[in-house]
């Protein structure tokens, strides 16, 4: 189980990345968050036939519509990042942290020659370190600084 | 397992040595096998480099928080009390769910009754393999490092991934 190798070998398909959510850049930023919250995503990609154009973050709807102050009736095209950092699902999952790192980045749209057919998080990749040290990290006491010296109950 | 103290053969998982009592919870804990797992379960919160956390007086209403959080360039804020101690965390997940086209005139309203009052919390001392499970398990980005009830530090799920990345590049 090393981890070195495995950030290397295996790619960005194997972690399943999440179903994309699109909106069109004419749609207004309330449609977007409406289904940013609806869904329980951080993020929601704009899209033109079915061709990516931008990607929509909590990060975004602070900064360029709560404040400079801009309604929510604004389109999309003026609030989104536009031409993303995005990664191939076949891409190494360790090209896609430093892609993330590099750019600061939580969401990695995965996009197979511009369709969107995912998104990757941060939070997906922390899942990812943990599931790969299950002895490490799930078989902990609940405070960590006592052991039991005896069986619990019976 | 083999009991340290009398050498007599255990079953794997017993609680107590059966021919001299000896406990043996202890040898019972995973052992690290590579610099990444060992670095997991004995290396503490403080090894992190951690940022300074924003903190912002519970007094405060949400524009200031707002404006917080563009100037400092995170995406979330502690809120303290008078006393500096943690009451809740602010961020832009709240943002997006509790404010953006619920409210219009939100800028005056105190920031107390949008954040998420008593985030889960870790302490300097703990092992990292236990703010990982803390994230994971929550699904939290930030998680505030508190030194009797006082925020000394936060750390995000980024701050986590790039320390677990630099170790594989240096194993």
């Amino acid at each position: 189980m090393d981890l070195t190798r495995h950030l290397k070998t295996e790619t960005v398909s194997r972690l399943y990345p999440t179903q994309p959510w699109i909106v069109q850049p004419t749609q207004p930023v309330a449609d977007a968050v409406k289904l940013m919250r609806e869904k329980k995503v951080g993020c929601v990609l704009v899209c033109e036939q079915r061709k990516i154009l931008g990607i929509f973050t909590e990060r975004d709807l602070l900064r360029r519509v709560l404040s400079p102050g801009k309604s929510l009736d604004t389109p999309m095209s003026e609030c989104m990042t536009s031409d993303p950092v995005t990664v191939h699902p076949k891409d190494s999952i360790g090209s896609a942290i430093k892609r993330m790192q590099k750019g600061g980045y939580r969401h990695l749209p995965v996009v197979i020659d511009d369709r969107p057919v995912g998104i990757l998080s941060v939070k997906r990749i922390v899942h990812y370190l943990v599931e790969h040290f299950p002895v490490m990290v799930y078989n902990l006491p609940p405070n960590e600084r006592f052991i039991h010296p005896q069986r619990e109950s019976a | 397992m083999l009991c340290p103290s009398c050498n007599c053969k255990n079953l794997p998982g017993d609680d107590v040595c059966k021919r001299c009592k000896q406990p043996l919870t202890p040898f019972n804990l995973p052992q690290p096998e590579n610099q990444v797992e060992r670095s997991l379960m004995y290396d503490q919160v403080k090894t992190l480099k951690q940022h300074v956390p924003v903190t912002l007086a519970h007094t405060a209403n949400l524009g200031q928080a707002i404006a917080l959080m563009l100037e400092s360039n995170v995406g979330a804020i502690l809120i303290v009390d008078d006393a500096g101690k943690l009451v809740g965390i602010f961020s832009e997940r709240d943002l997006l769910k509790k404010i953006a086209g619920q409210t219009t005139t939100y800028a005056e309203l105190p920031v107390t009754q949008f954040m998420t009052p008593r985030p889960e919390s870790v302490s300097n001392t703990d092992t990292l393999n236990f703010v990982l499970q803390k994230m994971d398990a929550g699904g939290y980005r930030h998680v505030p490092v508190l030194d009797d009830g006082r925020p000394v530090g936060i750390i995000s799920a980024r701050d986590m991934l790039r320390f677990m990345t630099r170790l594989c590049r240096d194993a």
